[in-house]
């Protein structure tokens, strides 16, 4: 059954949040390679592009957190507490592979895309 | 409300507040709401060194208001949710309990329970299982209902239009933080209880302390001495507990555990006052003062007698009927402190960690 035609945005929108929550994990993981804090985070991910709301970016980092990919401690900074985190080695071997993964992923869909 | 508050950094602390009250209640809440908070303040802080100038109220509100509406907020951080979704399962869940528990199982306990009690001509256990039967089904129907409209809503995303209508200066002004119980009121309770044990102790020689110049024609039943003792104890437990509260001032629990004791031991000991009572003979028309035997003809001490039983008797009622609302409050008060307590622990623990 196709989507009518007033749903197709909303078709959009819930591809593309598919699409980018995998990107952003990746992303996430990539950025804490080098120990940051929720905002600066936040910060250089827009910088990059990859806009990302507070309240998808701290369950997210709780979540990997919970799995073993992140780990973080909170330290007082400029007269106040922030929660700085950084890839865990067990986070930075699954990066390694899931960046491995994303070079495939990326390398086929180029040539999928190539061909059509 | 005050909601001229003119303090930007007041203003994030109430946006707080209000993500707070949505987000689901658990260890991981106050984790969040302290990152949220970092954030925000990181933002201000960038903001202000980009413009040069500390912000204003309506440029906080901007940064707010960028962020989202504290409901919508806290549906994001909350777990996923599919029939109803994110947006709309905070204010489902709030609405749900409020009708579950605090209007369903109260109407059912204080007005169709009593009624169904009062008709079931001596019945009472099938009084009790159709109430119960009554109290199910309408809980049933409550959740199906509210489900389904809450189902029709997200399907209509009726709430797009609050995320673009939301005000930070209309937010909720700042909770006081809990106010420990002051010196001043604890000694003047603790002076009133005392004064008041000594005159119930008076009471079995001198009954005139209570019955004023009705003591010379009235006197109690063997009723009332019977509760005389348990009501006694009790009243020495409430002097113990405002001298405890007096030595003890950071048991900061003691005020609220001690009340629902005090309320669970007067309601037990009125319930079974109020049993006493309709377990007396039908002819009993006195149950708690009767005359003395010196006064027994006259009808004008008759009718006194009977003005006065039927006092106590109504007072008992009133009493049962406002300490059972009040048990529930202070239960929920006392959880309340409980999870509080311990998500500050478990806060002072994550700090001692750092």
């Amino acid at each position: 059954m196709s989507p009518r035609s007033d749903q197709i945005p909303e078709v959009f929108e819930n591809l593309k949040l598919e699409l980018r929550r995998g990107c952003l994990t990746l992303a996430v993981l990539t950025q804490l390679r080098t120990e940051r804090y929720g905002y600066t985070l936040r910060k250089a991910l827009s910088d990059d592009g990859l806009e990302i709301d507070e309240g998808t970016l701290y369950p997210l980092l709780r979540r990997l957190e919970n799995q073993g990919l992140l780990v973080s401690q909170w330290r007082e900074e400029d007269k106040r507490n922030k929660r700085f985190y950084r890839l865990s080695p067990a986070g930075e071997q699954t990066l390694e592979q899931l960046l491995k993964e994303w070079q495939n992923i990326n390398a086929s869909l180029s040539k999928i895309l190539q061909e059509a | 409300m005050n909601t001229s508050s003119r303090n930007p950094i007041e203003l994030v602390d109430r946006y707080l507040q209000a993500v707070r009250f949505w987000l689901p209640k658990n260890r991981r809440q106050d984790d969040l709401l302290a990152e949220l908070g970092e954030d925000l303040r990181s933002q201000i802080d960038a903001k202000e060194e980009e413009l040069g100038h500390p912000l204003d109220q309506a440029e906080v509100s901007e940064i707010l208001k960028r962020c989202g509406s504290p409901m919508v907020v806290a549906s994001r951080m909350g777990p996923q949710r599919h029939l109803i979704g994110p947006t709309l399962f905070p204010i489902y869940l709030f609405v749900l309990k409020m009708v579950l528990l605090w209007i369903l199982v109260p109407v059912f306990i204080f007005i169709v329970g009593p009624v169904n009690l009062a008709n079931a001509n001596g019945n009472w256990p099938a009084a009790i299982l159709n109430t119960m039967g009554g109290l199910w089904s309408g809980a049933f129907t409550a959740a199906a209902t509210i489900t389904l409209v809450f189902a029709i809503l997200e399907s209509s995303k009726a709430l797009a239009q609050h995320e673009c209508k939301w005000d930070p200066a209309k937010l909720p002004p700042l909770e006081k933080t809990e106010r420990k119980t002051s010196l001043v009121q604890t000694v003047c309770e603790l002076g009133f209880q005392v004064s008041a044990l000594v005159w119930l102790l008076l009471i079995p020689q001198h009954p005139f302390m209570i019955l004023g110049p009705a003591a010379g024609f009235l006197k109690a039943t063997p009723l009332v001495h019977a509760f005389y003792l348990p009501i006694v104890l009790l009243w020495m437990f409430s002097v113990a507990r405002s001298a405890s509260i007096l030595a003890k001032p950071e048991w900061t629990w003691l005020p609220l555990a001690g009340q629902l004791f005090q309320s669970i031991a007067t309601l037990t000991i009125l319930n079974f006052f109020l049993h006493a009572v309709t377990q007396s003979p039908k002819t009993e028309m006195f149950p708690f003062v009767v005359l003395a035997d010196s006064a027994r003809d006259s009808i004008h001490y008759i009718k006194i007698a009977a003005v006065v039983n039927v006092s106590i008797l109504i007072s008992a009622v009133g009493a049962w009927i406002g300490l059972s609302i009040a048990t529930i409050i202070q239960t929920w008060q006392l959880l309340r402190h409980i999870r509080k307590n311990r998500s500050i622990s478990h806060q002072a623990i994550s700090a001692q960690a750092r």
